[in-house]
């Protein structure tokens, strides 16, 4: 899975802390690393100082063992050094006993060194600062004539340069937190400032469904830079546009409605009229001959088998086009009518209907949208098939999905066409030739269904048009009402 | 005839002068300079103390007088042997110990008495009695020729069959009675003998450094560390002028001054037969086989 990316008013200031923490450290490590070898020159100066100072003034004690004169010389060399001073001065003999020291009691007359004094001491120039917390431990030869007469050695507290090291690392520490702190939110500040006309823009862009782009308002405008008011605008512009385009497909769709509409009107009235003349025909016949019961029973036979004709059409239309708010369930018979409702279109054109319906009782989609759908895809298919061709409509449930398909026997859809139905393209010019009404309908009305409509070009010629709409759950018992 | 009474700022500059002096090392004294020698009987640290001194006995005797420090009281007594001084402040036991070529010239009267102490001093925490609660010490003497700062510790252990070197553990000379106290007072030492006139006057000079510290024992009273002359030159007029000089000094203004600051009543002549405990002591501690 993919990491969400950042947002980009994050991304700069973490840019900043992580620049800032990589100068940070580098600063930081080279001012205690200059810190370390000035506090190690320092600890290394008065070191030498302390015991040069003292190895003069007792060489000649230490070479009578005098305890008096050494410890005398010890007492009086007592002296701060800015903080840095040896805690104890030990003075040994060349046998390693101690002759006197800076803290007697310590560091007793005529003791034994301890060993630690014979295994740490270094001299002054080899001292080093140590990070532990212990004590630095320095010592120098004393000599005379060249022969060594006895050693000095000096302790000194490192405890007042660690709480130097640390009061440094501790400013240091402060002062980059806040300076990486301060400029951090700085740049989130910057550059939420930078990026507010895009967020304003994303979230006009990301409306709820159905609502369309909606346009900023000119409040919003006056809230940002010139440029963002330039942005602001061209957005508003393509809004406006979009909103315009929607208008007009809407009233596009309407129009299609319109004269599929007047197409039926127009099949119907020529349905209606064909049974008329043979209406006529008889009544004048039974007007010239109705005294004979042979005759006025054939007149009368054919006058009923007009008026059925022409009540089912009258019927079928009714159905069609009935304003029914009421959501109803597809019966069988709804697909059924529809045949009788192509039949004169079909008949007109010389073409073969064939039809399998394999419904055998109302199934839970909207009677009404559907009907428009199958009756469209019919009236196309008529339209698109040559004369003998044959048009072919299959209905079947499967798996809870109703599935209508037509077939043609025409030249097929033209690539435009199936974009529309695919969704691809809208149906502003979908009257186009080859291409029938409505299709930009079949598609809106299928979607609203919940189902999907799909063209494909058979090898043997023609276009299958495939319907599949998704039964719903619950199956209302109610009959179709189709009186 | 108004006396001349020096201020602080004129003090010190002699002070430093005076300091300066045995560091150049004369050759030779002027032949008008009298020379007098002094040891740690009393507080040489003090050069305001020296200065005053110096000054006073230079208006009495009528001429220039140097005072001569040394590390020893065997330096001192050397010089005073032989004539580099014309007298010095020394202690009785080298008094009594080189009695055929030294004479006494005056004693210092210390709270009415011409007598002083020794005292065994330790830490001011450590519990003793006495000496031999001391055993195996670490102690400080001062001198080996001062009476209070060994003399009468070594006579005490002869009394017992001990000598220094076996009944302590280690010993040291600190070259000074002030010294001994610091020895002490810093641990350097678990105990030390001292001049209980000098750890008197120091309660009152330097009482942070006798804090630190105990008295364990104070001896009998012996007499004070007295003024010398060399014997040849005891009836010289010189002689009799400086004995004069010293022990005038409390009828003096300036001398009162110097004696505020030594904390003596006074000098006057005594008998040499006051030494005599001393000399018993020597004697006994002498006495001991090795």
């Amino acid at each position: 899975m993919r990491a969400r990316p950042l947002p980009v008013a994050a991304k700069l200031p973490v840019v900043v802390v992580v620049f800032m923490a990589s100068v940070a450290t580098i600063v930081s490590w080279q001012v205690l690393d200059r810190l370390d070898e000035a506090q190690t020159r320092r600890l290394r100066d008065v070191a030498a100082a302390h015991l040069d100072g003292l190895a003069a003034a007792l060489t000649d004690p230490v070479i009578r063992e005098d305890v008096w004169e050494v410890y005398d010389a010890l007492d009086r060399s007592r002296q701060d050094h800015a903080g840095l001073r040896p805690t104890d001065t030990v003075v040994a003999s060349r046998d390693d006993r101690i002759i006197a020291a800076s803290d007697p009691k310590t560091f007793r007359s005529w003791a034994a060194l301890p060993s630690q004094f014979l295994t740490e001491a270094a001299p002054a120039q080899a001292l080093g600062i140590r990070t532990d917390g212990g004590k630095a431990l320095a010592k120098r030869n004393l000599s005379s004539g060249g022969q060594p007469v006895g050693t000095v050695y000096a302790t000194f507290d490192l405890a007042p340069l660690a709480a130097e090291r640390r009061a440094v690392q501790w400013t240091l520490l402060a002062t980059n937190l806040g300076i990486t702190v301060g400029l951090a939110i700085l740049a989130w500040l910057t550059v939420r400032h930078m990026t507010r006309s895009l967020r304003t823009l994303s979230r006009h862009l990301q409306a709820e469904p159905g609502d369309g782009i909606v346009p900023i308002p000119t409040e919003e405008a006056r809230r940002v830079g010139a440029e963002g008011r330039h942005l602001y605008a061209a957005f508003n512009a393509m809004a406006e546009a979009v909103r315009e385009r929607q208008v007009l497909a809407r009233r596009l769709a309407e129009e299609e409605r319109h004269a599929s509409l007047g197409r039926l009107a127009s099949g119907m009235a020529h349905e209606i009229n064909n049974p008329l003349g043979g209406l006529f025909t008889a009544i004048d016949t039974l007007k010239a001959h109705g005294d004979r019961p042979d005759v006025r029973r054939r007149s009368l036979d054919l006058v009923e088998r007009g008026l059925k004709g022409i009540r089912d059409v009258v019927r079928a239309t009714l159905v069609t086009h009935r304003i029914d708010r009421e959501e109803r369930d597809l019966a069988p018979a709804d697909l059924d009518d529809l045949r009788l409702l192509v039949g004169p279109e079909i008949g007109r054109r010389g073409l073969v209907l064939t039809w399998d319906n394999a419904l055998d009782r109302p199934v839970a989609v909207p009677a009404m949208p559907l009907r428009q759908v199958v009756l469209n895809l019919l009236l196309n298919a008529a339209q698109a098939t040559p004369p003998d061709g044959e048009v072919s409509l299959a209905a079947i449930v499967d798996d809870d999905v109703l599935i209508i398909t037509v077939w043609d026997a025409g030249p097929g859809l033209d690539g435009h066409g199936q974009a529309v139905l695919a969704g691809r393209e809208d149906g502003g010019t979908a009257g186009g030739p080859g291409n029938g009404l409505g299709l930009p309908l079949v598609r809106r009305l299928v979607i609203e269904m919940g189902g999907t409509v799909a063209s494909t070009i058979r090898d043997a010629g023609g276009t299958a048009v495939r319907v599949a709409v998704p039964v719903r759950r619950t199956v209302p018992d109610r009959l179709a009402d189709v009186a | 005839m108004t006396p001349w009474r020096p201020s602080r700022r004129e003090i010190l500059p002699a002070a430093m002068a005076l300091c300066a002096m045995p560091s150049i090392g004369r050759g030779a004294a002027r032949t008008d300079e009298i020379r007098f020698g002094l040891t740690p009987v009393c507080l040489t640290s003090d050069l305001e103390l020296l200065a005053r001194l110096k000054s006073y006995l230079e208006r009495v005797l009528g001429q220039p007088v140097r005072l001569v420090t040394r590390r020893t009281y065997q330096e001192i007594t050397s010089l005073l042997i032989s004539g580099e001084l014309e007298a010095a402040w020394i202690c009785g036991f080298p008094l009594v110990a080189a009695r055929s070529r030294l004479a006494l010239g005056a004693v210092p009267v210390w709270r009415g008495r011409p007598l002083y102490q020794s005292y065994l001093i330790t830490s001011r925490d450590r519990q003793a009695d006495g000496l031999t609660d001391l055993g195996g010490d670490i102690h400080a003497f001062s001198d080996p020729d001062s009476n209070s700062g060994w003399l009468v510790t070594a006579a005490e252990l002869t009394a017992v069959g001990q000598s220094p070197d076996r009944f302590f553990s280690r010993t040291f000379f600190a070259w000074g009675h002030r010294n001994v106290v610091r020895a002490v007072g810093s641990g350097l030492a678990d105990s030390g003998s001292v001049d209980g006139y000098v750890y008197e006057v120091m309660r009152e000079t330097e009482p942070s450094l006798i804090e630190r510290t105990r008295i364990v024992r104070a001896s009998e009273w012996l007499a004070f560390p007295p003024v010398a002359f060399a014997s040849s030159a005891a009836q010289s007029e010189m002689a009799v002028r400086f004995r004069s000089a010293l022990t005038r000094m409390a009828d003096d203004a300036d001398g009162r001054v110097v004696l505020g600051m030594l904390r003596l009543d006074g000098f006057r002549q005594e008998d040499i037969a006051i030494y005599g405990p001393i000399a018993a002591k020597i004697a006994a501690v002498r006495g001991l086989p090795e």
